[in-house]
């Protein structure tokens, strides 16, 4: 069952796969549906309100998540939507549209259960470059400690 | 679901942020340590043993003091952002298999 658990990186595309054991429309559900959302998404120790939430192409999941003493306002727009086996949104942000990506979720029925693939697709692999090596820059423990939650902080930004 | 202790888990409590913080001046002992929060000493106990579990400090016996000395070298692990995302994405993960079986089990 591991080998269906998987991560690779590969040119501008990080692929996840993992293996649900439940039927293929529950996860859909779960994936859909701001009160399952809400149950399982985001970092420990953070909660998430939905504003509003529209599953169909062009529209948007307007939420914010709370966590580390404050709120963070995040919008995704869905891009494809296919009942109960793909569904792909944009993440957009702040920051130059360089860094926006977009997230595909593809639902499999295999043995009985779901495999998940989610792939983020970024702009260019120097982008994915460059977000590694701003992070690298950051040596010695001090000036980790102190740019640290600012890292944490982007990759709650991001998700 | 195997459930370990890692840097990611540590550096996201703010009260561990601190103790790091602090133990990356000085090496101090946890009665040190729990003088500077609001929380039980206890508390601040399980907070360090947390950490001292994923590796960020050790804890050093000197005469009947036991010190917390931090290792930073471990944050290298939380340079680099791809495996923030991995790491972030892989703990979702864990999150929603939780939580299928949660609701399956009903």
């Amino acid at each position: 069952m591991t080998t269906y658990n998987s991560f690779k990186l590969e040119d501008n595309t990080i692929t996840h796969t993992r293996l649900l054991d439940a039927p293929r429309e529950l996860v859909w559900e779960v994936w859909t549906n701001p009160e399952h959302l809400k149950a399982w998404w985001g970092p420990n120790g953070f909660s998430i309100t939905t504003n509003s939430m529209t599953v169909e192409p062009g529209q948007f999941w307007d939420f914010v998540m709370h966590g580390m003493g404050r709120d963070w306002d995040n919008k995704i727009e869905y891009v494809e939507v296919q009942k109960p086996s793909l569904l792909s949104y944009k993440h957009t942000g702040e920051r130059s549209e360089d860094y926006n990506f977009t997230v595909t979720v593809l639902l499999e029925e295999v043995e009985g259960k779901t495999l998940l693939t989610m792939k983020s697709v970024f702009k260019s692999r120097a982008i994915i470059d460059e977000l590694n090596e701003k992070v690298n820059a950051i040596e010695g423990g001090k000036q980790t400690l102190n740019r640290m939650e600012e890292y944490v902080q982007l990759m709650v930004d991001k998700h | 679901m195997a459930q370990t202790r890692d840097i990611f888990q540590a550096i996201a409590d703010p009260t561990r942020r601190q103790i790091i913080g602090m133990l990356a001046q000085q090496s101090l002992n946890v009665n040190a340590i729990a003088k500077e929060f609001d929380i039980t000493r206890q508390a601040v106990s399980l907070h360090v043993q947390f950490l001292n579990d994923c590796g960020l400090i050790i804890i050093r016996q000197q005469g009947r003091e036991r010190y917390c000395v931090a290792q930073l070298e471990k944050l290298n692990e939380v340079t680099n952002w791809v495996d923030q995302y991995r790491k972030h994405w892989d703990t979702q993960f864990d999150s929603l298999e939780h939580y299928l079986a949660n609701i399956q089990n009903k």
